[in-house]
This record gives structure tokens, sequence and C-alpha cells, in this order.
């Protein structure tokens, strides 16, 4: 996939992997990742994101997800959803 | 004094059953008539339809396909906009913070020995006194083939070997009953299981025939051989490989023998029979000039000992040879043989490209890394290990492995810094490149000291598992320890570094 302008200012940051858009369904629009691994992340992180999403509004009905980030041994994923898109960074902090 | 007498019985009448028949009556009742039909169906047309699920990657290229050509869906640049000062705000928070430094979670047991899960032998191999000369784990990670054969002989003989397979995963285990025993006419010098299927397991045998079993057959497993024809190799066989061909799916094998050739087959499963693709014959003469003299510039052929496909370039593959040379040779070389063997029908090519600096000894093993593109290690009966990047001659480090010769080399599956080394000492030496020390990180050994251990394989899928084989016919599955096993974080950034070095 492409690289998208808008992308730059986050793709510049220090660290950054890979950046990721899907959209509500989990299709990814744009991504800086190859195909197979692009398609990959979208479809699992949108699970997780439901799920997450699920979670903190079952605890509280008035609250909702906002920001996601999932730490691993080698990287960090950041995730920012919203009612149409969400927007996937995946970042090496330690780089 | 004492007389019979006889009483009459006493009787008391129930009094509850009385009075509840008094307060009984009867009642009935039913339900309403059923209204029932019968009636019949019959399907007037059938279609029979089925599904089969498809490799992977064919379905996600076509998913991504379909998204290029649409435009931009709209809300795109806002949404982008409207996340993306808190999304950099983190990036940057996370780049300065300290937080999780020197946090780890332990998700697993942390083994810290290594173990020794099963010890496998074959009875009649081990009466013959056979030994262990190859061994492969299949695609599945479940069943180890071993090639019995001898490595010490040099003179033909006509000695009857065998594969024998075991699964490890089957609870009926037997440690002296494999599974499946296939009799081969000659020794076996070289193995290797299918990277797709299962059943399939390609050898190379001290006559010089190729041959492909096909576990799953149950009367004759010889799915093709090659025959002794002038094209095809007429002295032992060192290795054999399965190499990806143009077309996704398929599969050839690669062959190289100690005469000097290495040739590309394709089998023609319904004939069983090989077909010769491609020919490369490496002659001493065609050797590339390297740094180091080397002023025998003969006619004769370059016996190979061993050879190693690298997994990253599919057109380079490693030779290793018995006078220690180490080429590194293309498939796509173009340049003719200076000499023709007698009878071979298709056109030998020279595919040496580059040469490294020669060993002292036979180079028995090489294994590229699966972790970075340009390293790889050679083995030789000098006790060294030699790490060598794919740009330079000279290696970037030497280490002393043992005193004794060494047969085989493979670096570990999961964890970039690690390579294991079989010696002939019978210890299996594994070496840990982060650390400072020159050390073995762990030494594995079982048995007595004179029986050397002459090949090892990972297990790619159980990565905890490690086969040896050794001279005494049998074959040790060692369980991992925690640290051989899980990569740290920075492991692949030091890869980096030791790749990047020139070496002096």
């Amino acid at each position: 996939m492409t690289e998208f302008s808008l992308l730059s200012p986050i793709q510049g940051q220090k660290g950054v992997q890979g950046i990721i858009v899907a959209n509500s369904e989990g299709i990814p629009i744009k991504s800086t990742l190859d195909n197979s691994s692009t398609v990959q992340y979208a479809g699992l992180i949108h699970q997780l994101v439901m799920k997450a999403r699920s979670t903190i509004r079952d605890i509280d009905p008035q609250n909702d997800l906002t920001f996601m980030r999932v730490r691993s041994k080698k990287n960090e994923i950041m995730i920012a959803p919203d009612k149409d898109f969400f927007l996937i960074v995946i970042q090496n902090p330690s780089d | 004094m004492f007389a019979d007498e006889a009483l009459d019985t006493v009787s008391v009448q129930s009094l509850w059953r009385k009075s509840h028949e008094a307060a009984q009556e009867s009642k009935g009742c039913q339900t309403q008539m059923f209204h029932s039909a019968e009636s019949e169906v019959q399907v007037i047309s059938t279609t029979i339809s089925s599904t089969q699920t498809e490799l992977q990657e064919q379905a996600t290229e076509q998913l991504i396909q379909q998204n290029r050509d649409e435009p931009e869906p709209p809300g795109l640049k806002d949404f982008l906009q409207q996340v993306e000062d808190m999304v950099i705000r983190e990036l940057v928070k996370n780049v300065r913070s300290h937080a999780f430094d020197g946090f780890q979670a332990s998700w697993e047991d942390h083994s810290q020995r290594v173990l020794l899960i099963h010890s496998l032998q074959h009875p009649s191999a081990k009466e013959k006194g056979l030994h262990v000369t190859s061994v492969s784990w299949s695609c599945t990670g479940s069943v180890i083939a071993c090639a019995y054969g001898r490595i010490d002989n040099g003179d033909w003989s006509n000695e009857k070997s065998c594969v024998c397979t075991w699964n490890l995963d089957r609870r009926g285990l037997h440690p002296s009953q494999a599974d499946l025993v296939i009799d081969v006419p000659t020794a076996v010098t070289a193995l290797c299981c299918h990277p797709c299927q299962p059943s399939l397991i390609a050898g190379g045998l001290y006559s010089g025939e190729v041959v492909i079993w096909d576990t799953s057959r149950t009367q004759d497993s010889v799915v093709a051989q090659t025959g002794l024809s002038a094209d095809s190799h007429r002295d032992p066989v060192y290795q054999v490989s399965w190499v990806p061909l143009q077309k996704k799916g398929e599969f050839g094998v690669l062959s190289a023998c100690s005469g000097g050739r290495v040739l590309l087959w394709t089998v023609v499963f319904e004939q069983g029979s090989f077909v010769q693709k491609a020919a490369y014959a490496v002659l001493q003469q065609q050797v590339p000039h390297s740094s180091s003299s080397f002023k025998a510039r003969s006619n004769s052929t370059v016996g190979i000992t061993s050879m190693a496909l690298s997994p990253w370039d599919s057109d380079t593959f490693l030779v290793g040879s018995e006078g220690g040379l180490l080429l590194r040779c293309s498939f796509s070389s173009q340049k003719l043989a200076a000499t023709a063997f007698e009878g071979q029908n298709a056109t030998l090519r020279a595919p040496a490209v580059f040469s490294f600096r020669p060993r002292s000894g036979p180079v028995h093993s090489i294994h590229c890394s699966p972790f970075h593109r340009n390293l790889f290690v050679s083995g030789s009966t000098d006790g060294l290990v030699h790490l060598h990047s794919l740009l330079q001659a000279s290696p970037l480090l030497s280490l002393r492995v043992s005193d004794s010769y060494i047969f085989q080399v493979q670096w570990s599956p999961t964890r970039p810094l690690v390579f294991a080394a079989a010696t002939g000492k019978g210890e299996v030496q594994m070496f840990d490149l982060s650390h400072r020390s020159l050390r073995a990180a762990a030494t594995i050994e079982q048995g007595a000291a004179d029986q050397a251990a002459t090949c090892l394989a990972f297990n790619c899928q159980k990565p905890h598992l490690l086969a040896v084989g050794k001279t005494d016919g049998t074959v040790n599955i060692w369980q991992l320890s925690a640290d051989l096993m899980e990569q740290s974080p920075r492991e692949i950034s030091q890869l980096e570094k030791i790749a990047n070095q020139v070496a002096e």
C-alpha cells in the first residue's frame, strides 16, 4: 500500500515501525506495511478493540474507549478508535 | 403342670382405608380431538458442491487489491487530523518513558535445565553397528526421521541400512521400536523432509542415488528414484534439500555429491521418476580467486561435503568442499563448466560466484541464519565454527567449539544469536553470541565420550526440541531450557551489529 502524506507527521516520530488506518469493519484502508502484515494486524486488532470497548461500556455505560496501548516484548501498538475508522501505530520505543 | 393352650388370633381392622374409600370419587378427562394429516416431500433437483481452504497468501492479496482502487472514504482526513495530536503525544511520551525498563511478564514456566526426553534406537541398526548419519523433523514437527549409515567408511559397501521414523506425539511411543522402518539397499548419507507435505522424505544414498519416500504408502514407500545413469551422481550424495521452484507450491530436489556435481531435479510423481532440471559442476580451475593463495589449478572436481540454501535469496546457495573451500554459488549462473562429464546430457554450468577464506579441513556443515540475510555459520574438522557474512571473504568470528571434528552446525530457529554444533566427542555445544565470553552457553552430552554426535536438528514447529544423532545408533531428543529458546528484545539489533562488523 502506498504511503499517505497525512500520515507523515506520525511516520516521522522516533521508533515508528508502521501505521495502518482501517475502517470500522476492520478492513485496512491505508498502510505503510506490506499487504499480509497489514491485513493480519487490521483484522486482529479490530477484534481486540471491539472487545475492549464493550468491556469499558459494560462496566459503565456512560464511559467509552478513547485510546488503547498494547505493550509487548518487542514493540508497542497504539490504537486510536473512532466511529468510522481506527488508527494503528506500531512503535519500538527502545530504538 | 404345663399344658398346651390354643388361643384365638386377635386382629385389628384398618380404619384408614375405609375412611379414604368413603371420600373417593372417580374422574376422567380427555383431550380434544387431534387433527392430523400426512404429507410427503421429495427433492426435485440436486446439486453437489464442495469447499476447500486455500493457502493464506492468495486470500490476503485479493483483499488488498479491491481497496486500492476505491476513492478515499469521506471523513478520513478529518479523522486523521483529529487523532494526530493525541497519537504523537503518546508516541513521544513512550520514547522518553522509563516505566517498563527491566519489566518482563513471565507467561510460561521457565525451565532452567536442558532435559533428555527420549532416547530412540532401532535395534537391528544397533546390532549392525550403524551410525546415525542424518536426522530431519517433518514439517508438522511431530515426526522425526533418522537415516542410518556409516560416517567412517571410505570403501564401497553393500551393507543394507534403513530410515526410521518416530512420531513423538503418539501416545504409544516406543523408544526402541520405530513407527516406520524403510529398508534401503545402501547406506543413507543425507535426509530432508518436505517443507509442506508431511509424508514425503527425500534421501541421498551412498551409491549416488536420490530417492523420495512417501511414508503414507503402506506397500512400497519409494515414490521416485534416480537410477544410476550417466546424468546422476556416482558418488555419495552428502546433502539433499527441497528447493521452492518458480511455480508456487512446487518443490524440486537439490542434491550435492562428492563427485563435484550439484543437480536440481523435479519430480514427476505419476511416473515415479526424476527429471533433471539443471546441473552444476564445481571444478578446481573455476573457483573464483580469493585473497589467499590457491596454487593448485587442476582440472579435477571439487568434492562437495555440504550445501546450504539461503532462505532470503532464492538464487544463492552455499557449498563447502572436502578441501576446505567455501563457495557462494548462484542458480542462475550462465558460465559453462570447463569439462564435461562423460555421458552428461544436460549442459553443466559453473555456479561458483565468490569464494570465502578456505578452511583447513573438510567443511562438514553450513547453515544460513534465518534472522539475517547475510550471515551464515560453517563448521569443519578443525574444531572451529566460523561466522561469515556473505559480503566478505574473511570470517567475522571464529569460535573454538571443541578439540575434535565438528559434524554439524545449525542456527536456532527462535533465538537469532544462538547456534548449536555437534562435535566428534559426542557433545553438542550451544553458543550464545550475546554472552561476552567465548565459552559455550550450554553443553549437551549423554553417553560415552567416544561416540561422536554426527547430526542435529532443531524443530521449527516446537522450538524447545532438539534431536541429536550419534555414532552408537541412538537419537536423543532434548528439551531446551528457556534461556536458550526465548528471544530477548534486543537480539535482532545485536545480530545486525555483528553482521555489520568488518572483518580484519
